[in-house]
């Protein structure tokens, strides 16, 4: 362990002196150099040690040496990442590598899985958010989440929307209520179909539309950090374009972790993509670079389809 | 050789045709006629059913349905100055009273054997509803009013055609002689069947023509009530606590596996146990709805606590994730979310738990629910008994005319029931249409 | 929610009264005086200024083991029973400080055994009752010993009998009127062989298991505690016997006789005057210091005593209740007037 504290910071020495504000390509440290492999291969045979930049220079959230397990079923190894403010972090791997499970990690949504054990520092605001005297509620305000399945409560589309704000206290009238819900709803670009029936129930929407429902409702919060899990799945084109749209705007005062199958969107929405395999976090990169450029051969072998 | 040879491959190319497309037709007829019988099973089961439910309901109304009359004699009655003292209204001889009346329609009958006969034939209660006039207003006395009365039990039993008039006379419950005079009020257009309203109106009674089923009635409200109220409350936070909040761990599992086995445990047992605690250690009060619903609750805590835990279960988790996912406490999850959806749930088995209580007779007798009780309660301690126990009773009463009170407490019973059953259905739907 | 509340803190307070005390008498014990006593104490509660009693209908026994409890407003005031108060269950009274008992002896009940009136009237005696029910009997041979009962027809028990299977329907052993049976029909029938009698006074426990033991190959049949049931049991089968209380005669007389025994056919003179030998006396047992407690307490008495209950042509008499001659009644009345204690 003492070795990757003392790794961990001369990786952030490296960034000492660099630009925030100059472009998210240059945001990232440089890549780690093959002989990093080897320097780990060294100190720990069975390690696989991340490859490319999984560091920034002033990170939103910090994950060190996350480990996830399902009773004793190990779903995320020593997983080390930083999540840069204000940019969108795309994640992307073959199904059942862990992008849920570690997403999940970042609001403490597994503490709702009994048989699930999370190891490790994940560090919000200089605080570790599965210290004990964390309390989880400010903290999934300030972190937000949409779902992989769409899950819409079973009430009101207006309901919905205004149930966070009402429990969290964020508004002191109707008509601020009855704002929030159209913001939401319009940045979701789902205003303009349900304006005429607020007061129907949102799971009669259709699967696309329900996503969207879930993406203002999670927004309607005002959280700092938003987690997304694959939001896109159930989308046509043109929603998938309004919600990228919407990436893209949020991205300005808010910090995005966006869990995707469709390697263009990341490429599209994101400026550093973290690809996992295996409950590992094999690369991390730059978006344009790790697409263009991979160091690793399983990311290279996964962004040009050979598994996954 | 060649003919041969050629049936040979066609016999082969039609076999593997055959396994082709007919075989699934073969299966396909194979399949319908399994569906069919099925169906025809199940409808059969279906009707054989609804028969039997026909069948009980047209007993149960046919036999019950004569005690909603109830017939009553016409009297003059003369509020005598010499019988009614005034300053002792309580202890008058108001029999006196209905006994001249009745002299007075028969003027012929002397013989004092006679008499009593002719006596027979009004109710004992005439005498209670004079008292109870004159208690209200003693302006009455000295007047001589038209009057409604009750008859006897077996003037009405007569009069519905329950007593065989062909019988010798040795072998009815009623005379020659009454008979007639019966024929004469009737001719005299004395004798009516009306409405009967004591039946709704009074507690128990050794009179079945004074007998009602208020008394139970309200007895058995009270006790639902106190069982409602009881178990209720206890066994939805027990289900949520349970589902929502314990920690998974042997004492959990201890508590669940014992909660499941106390469904299945005699209801006398739980009975036993309100005898020795609230009876005996506590000391409340024996015969009253308090513990006769306390008895019940704990009978039906069980049920539903399981109802509510299967309710709970079947919210589905991704609701949950999504109010936590929006900062909802773990309180406000269960209570913004999870229960309403549970809820619908959570009353069918209550309600489920209700009805089995409403049905119960063996945990009521160890805590003297099961007693003559004419007074209709007032309050969850008094004394009380309880629908099924009141039908029990009057099944096991002598005189014939309890049957067909017997069969209108059951069909009053039913009732009760169906509009539990409806004020369920009713709140569930309010509660569903919540979204 | 609040409603639910509402109600709960409604009935908190209402069970805070049942400490203050009881103003409505209670009644408990024997099935067979449950009709009367009801009937009195309704009576009593529309004709006086007090609550109608309470009763609960517990069997004998179980009346004397509530009654004998204690004494104080959570145990009974009254127990009925169809038969004298037993020695043991006096001294657990006197144990548990219920010391003075008032014993009032409230008339006779028989008991009957009828069949449909579709078939002819049986004529027993109380012999050929034993020698038909009885699980083991005499042995017809003449040595002195006993064997399984082996009659299945009336003819085999006595020819003058009619040649019809024996199936007798009556009580099971939980009941009064079972108890009064064993004791007054099958011992009494057991007590005609003079060497089974002469049983009773050097081995009486083996003379009871002989008497009273009913059979259990199918001949009788436990109907269970319902009259009424067996009344109907009896119409669809007319070769059965069933037994049961005078009083269910009494109602039904048109559906059903009652079998001559020994002579004399059960009809209210012979029960009353006692030609009619399976009849029992049927007992009030009184706590004397609960009078000045529990109002009404010594009213009810009163009327349960006066001429116009159990005088002979009182109402009781139209329930079954058989009444005691004049001077009879005229003495236990003066021991309920006086609440004179019971010393056993
Ligand atoms: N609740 C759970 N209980 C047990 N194991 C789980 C649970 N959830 C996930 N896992 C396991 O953890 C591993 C990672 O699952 P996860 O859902 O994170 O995959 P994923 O990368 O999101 O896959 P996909 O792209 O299909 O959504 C899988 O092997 C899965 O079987
Ligand atoms: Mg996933």
């Amino acid at each position: 362990m003492i070795t990757a504290e003392h790794t961990s910071i001369n990786k952030v020495q490296y960034f000492n002196g660099l630009n925030e504000k100059e472009q998210d390509t240059q945001d990232t440290m440089p890549a780690f150099t093959p002989t990093t492999s080897s320097l780990v291969t060294e100190s720990n045979v069975m390690t696989q040690e991340t490859v490319g930049k999984p560091f920034v220079k002033s990170p939103r959230m910090t994950c060190r040496e996350v480990n996830v397990w399902y009773d004793d079923k190990q779903a995320i190894m020593d997983v080390n990442i930083d999540i840069g403010k204000n940019q969108v972090l795309a994640m992307i791997g073959p199904s059942g590598c862990g992008k849920s499970t570690f997403l999940r990690c970042l609001n403490r949504m597994n503490d709702t899985v009994p048989i699930c054990r999370v190891d490790g520092e994940i560090i919000l605001d200089g605080l570790d958010i599965y210290d004990k005297k964390i309390d989880v509620v400010p903290l999934r305000a300030k972190v937000g989440m949409v779902f992989q399945k769409p899950n819409p409560f079973p009430k009101s589309i207006y309901d919905n929307i205004a149930y966070g704000p009402k429990i969290h206290g964020l508004v002191n009238n109707q008509t601020e209520l009855d704002e929030v819900v159209e913001y939401s709803l319009t940045k979701a670009g789902l205003w303009d179909e349900v304006k005429d029936r607020l007061d129907q129930p949102g799971t009669g929407l259709s699967g696309g539309q329900q996503q969207r429902l879930c993406i203002a409702r999670a927004i309607a919060v005002r959280p700092e950090i938003i987690l997304m899990d694959e939001p896109c799945s159930a989308l046509d084109p043109i929603a998938t374009a309004t919600v990228e749209d919407l990436i893209d705007e949020l991205r300005e005062q808010y910090t995005i972790v966006i869990v995707t199958h469709n390697m263009q969107q990341a490429a599209r929405v994101s400026q550093r993509t973290a690809y996992f395999h295996l409950g590992k976090l094999i690369e991390v990169g730059i978006t344009d670079q790790l697409f263009t450029n991979p160091s690793h051969q399983l990311t290279e072998d996964y962004i040009t389809g050979r598994f996954g | 050789m060649y003919i041969r040879t050629q049936m040979g491959h066609q016999d082969k190319k039609t076999t593997t045709k055959a396994s082709a497309t007919e075989r699934v037709q073969l299966g396909l007829a194979k399949r319908r006629r399994k569906e069919e019988r099925f169906r025809k099973l199940s409808f059969a089961a279906v009707l054989l059913s609804i028969g039997f439910l026909v069948l009980l309901f047209a007993s149960i109304i046919s036999n019950g349905w004569p005690a909603f009359q109830r017939t009553d004699i016409l009297l003059d009655v003369h509020f005598d100055q010499k019988v009614l003292d005034v300053n002792s209204l309580v202890n008058a001889n108001y029999g006196k009273l209905v006994k001249q009346a009745m002299r007075d329609v028969f003027p012929e009958v002397t013989s004092r054997r006679d008499k009593r006969e002719l006596y027979r034939l009004v109710s004992s209660g005439a005498s209670y509803e004079l008292q109870k006039m004159v208690t209200a207003d003693p302006t009455l006395i000295g007047k001589t009013v038209s009057l409604w009365l009750p008859a006897d039990d077996l003037t009405d039993m007569l009069m519905k055609g329950k007593i065989d008039r062909s019988l010798p006379e040795a072998e009815r419950p009623i005379s020659n002689k009454q008979i007639q005079w019966i024929d004469q009020l009737i001719a005299q257009k004395r004798l009516k069947k009306n409405f009967n309203t004591t039946f709704f109106q009074a507690g128990d009674s050794r009179e079945p023509e004074l007998s009602g089923i208020k008394g139970a009635l309200t007895g058995s409200l009270f006790t639902l009530l106190v069982t409602l109220v009881l178990s209720f409350p206890v066994a939805v936070a027990a289900a949520i606590y349970l589902e929502e909040f314990a920690p998974k761990n042997k004492w959990t599992d201890l508590v669940e596996v014992n909660i499941n086995n106390l469904a299945a445990v005699p209801s006398i047992v739980f009975g036993l146990l309100g005898l020795a605690v609230f009876l005996n250690f506590f000391g409340m009060p024996r015969s009253s709805p308090l513990v006769g619903g306390m008895v019940l609750s704990l009978m039906t805590l069980p049920t539903i606590i399981i109802a509510s835990r299967a309710s709970l279960k079947a919210v589905p988790p991704s609701i949950r994730e999504a109010a936590l996912g929006v900062g909802a406490s773990k309180m406000q999850t269960v209570f913004h979310h999870v229960i309403p959806l549970a809820m619908p749930g959570m009353m069918t088995g209550t309600i489920i738990g209700l009805s089995q209580a409403l049905g119960e007779t063996a945990p009521l007798l160890m805590i003297g629910m099961v007693a003559f009780i004419v007074d209709v309660p007032g309050s969850v301690t008094d004394p009380a008994t309880v629908l099924p126990v009141q039908i029990f009773l009057w099944a096991d009463s002598p005189e014939r005319a309890f049957v067909e009170r017997t069969s209108a407490a059951i069909l009053v019973l039913l009732m009760f029931l169906i509009s539990m059953n409806g004020v369920a259905i009713y709140l569930r739907r309010k509660f569903e249409r919540r979204w | 929610m609040k409603k639910t509340l509402l109600i709960a803190a409604c009935l908190l307070l209402a069970s805070d009264v049942w400490a203050g005390g009881r103003d409505y008498v209670s009644i408990v014990g024997s099935s067979t005086v449950y009709p009367f006593a009801t009937t009195v104490a309704e009576r009593f509660g529309k004709t006086s200024s007090f609550k109608t009693p309470k009763i609960e209908s517990t069997g004998s026994g179980g009346g004397m083991k509530l009654f004998c409890a204690g004494t104080g407003i959570d145990s009974p005031d009254i127990t009925n029973a169809s038969r004298r108060i037993k020695k043991s269950e006096y001294d657990t009274c006197l144990k548990n400080g219920v010391k003075e008992i008032v014993e009032v002896k409230v008339g006779y009940d028989g008991i009957v055994l009828a069949n449909s009136k579709k078939a002819t009237r049986f004529n027993l005696s109380k012999r050929d009752i034993y020698l038909a029910l009885a699980r083991i009997v005499p042995d017809p041979k003449g040595s002195n010993g006993f064997i399984e009962n082996p009659y299945t027809n009336w003819k085999e028990v006595n020819a003058s009998l009619p040649d019809i299977k024996i199936e007798v329907m009556g009580p099971p052993p939980t009941s009064g009127t079972r108890d009064a049976f064993d004791e007054l029909a099958m011992q009494g029938g057991c007590k005609t062989f003079p060497w089974v009698k002469a049983l009773k006074k050097s081995d009486k426990k083996k003379f009871k298991t002989v008497c009273e033991a009913l059979r259990e190959d199918g001949a009788y049949i436990e109907a269970g505690e319902n009259d009424n049931l067996i009344i109907q049991k009896l119409e669809a089968n007319p070769n059965a016997l069933g037994i049961f209380g005078f009083s269910y005669l009494d109602q039904n007389a048109d559906k059903i006789q009652g079998a001559i025994v020994d002579g004399v056919a059960p009809d209210f003179d012979k029960i009353s005057d006692g030609s009619y030998s399976i009849s029992r006396s049927l007992y009030m047992y009184v706590k004397k210091s609960h009078a000045e407690v529990v109002p009404g307490l010594k009213e009810f008495l009163a009327e349960f005593s006066s001429d116009r209950a159990w005088g002979d042509e009182g109402y009781l008499s139209e329930k079954g209740l058989i009444p005691m001659p004049e001077e009879e009644r005229a003495q236990v009345g003066k021991t309920v007037k006086e609440l004179i204690p019971l010393q056993l």
